[in-house]
């Protein structure tokens, strides 16, 4: 019986870390991040991107996390306005990376769009090799 | 008899209605697109510049499948934002619309209108409406600040075309 006990407990204290991070890989993710068409009023899908979700407190930073069709995870996406890119008081410090591996990284300008209004670049962090951003292209 | 001056007269009449811009008839409702390309690093409305007779309906469509838009009449009653329709014409704001979205409103008074789109104001995403007879109204540039309200982003008055352009051309598309 102390052996079951022993077994279990060591066992919980492994679980623990795993349980309080956010699971991402597949949509919907968990923790705070809600999905951005619930939030402002944006298609559910967005060509180039895919469905996105953010944690409201990170606007506009974020992390996004964006899925393709299938709800799997293809890129972390960070939304910079330009004003403070070029503010040099402003910094963004310690964004959230959960993501996992990076294959590759696109960054461009956006004009803006509801729930980050103004003009800004997207920090785009693909977990999915190039040939797999067809998989979040329009139809 | 019909002389060959009336003729050279109806004649030069035909040739003036034919250079002259043609107005849409009220009872059509004039289409401005709202349109962005396909990373969202440019939006537009097209036309950009319209000129439409008292009584014309103008419907707005959403033609972006990555976006949403606005059209949204700049009047204090809109965010606080300056006046920039005729006095005693009714302010209005589509809300934002989804792809293949529209909106519809019908210009009873005469003038300038001057709208925008909410979350790109700041991209010069703007549109200019003059309903109305040519030469009513002031030769002023309406490209300047008005007063009151969060002032209008530079790249927004830059956008706008003018009402000289307007008069001329009658439909004025995005450059």
């Amino acid at each position: 019986m102390r052996i079951v006990v022993a077994t279990l407990a060591i066992a919980a204290a492994f679980a623990m870390p795993a349980l309080a991070a956010d699971q991402v890989e597949k949509a919907p993710p968990t923790g705070a991040y809600k999905k951005v068409s619930d939030l402002v009023k944006l298609p559910d899908f967005l060509p180039g991107l895919g469905q996105l979700y953010v944690d409201p407190k990170t606007l506009p930073a974020g992390p996004f996390l964006a899925y393709n069709r299938d709800g799997r995870l293809v890129s972390t996406v960070y939304m910079l306005p330009v004003e403070d890119l070029t503010n040099k008081d402003k910094r963004f410090d310690d964004l959230a990376a959960p993501g996992g591996k990076v294959n590759h990284v696109d960054v461009y300008f956006n004009a803006g769009h509801p729930g980050v209004e103004k003009p800004h670049a997207h920090v785009v962090l693909w977990h999915v090799p190039r040939a797999d951003e067809t998989r979040v292209a329009a139809k | 008899m019909v002389s060959r001056r009336y003729i050279l007269r109806i004649g030069g009449g035909l040739l003036a209605g034919l250079l002259l811009p043609r107005l849409p008839l009220a009872a059509e409702a004039v289409e401005i697109r709202m349109q962005g390309n396909a990373d969202g690093s440019h939006v537009w409305f097209d036309p950009v510049g319209l000129r439409v007779e008292t009584g014309q309906t103008i419907r707005w469509i959403n033609l972006d499948p990555g976006n949403s838009h606005t059209a949204t009449a700049y009047h204090p009653k809109n965010f606080e934002r300056p006046l920039r329709i005729p006095g005693g014409a009714e302010p209005w704001d589509s809300d934002y619309l989804l792809p293949n979205e529209t909106f519809s409103i019908t210009l009873a008074v005469e003038g300038v209108y001057d709208f925008y789109c909410v979350p790109h104001e700041h991209a010069g995403m703007v549109g200019r409406i003059i309903v109305g007879q040519p030469g009513r109204f002031p030769a002023a540039d309406l490209s300047v600040q008005a007063t009151g309200g969060e002032p209008i982003p530079e790249i927004a008055l830059r956008a706008f075309p003018s009402v000289d352009e307007i008069m001329r051309q009658g439909v004025v598309r995005p450059a």
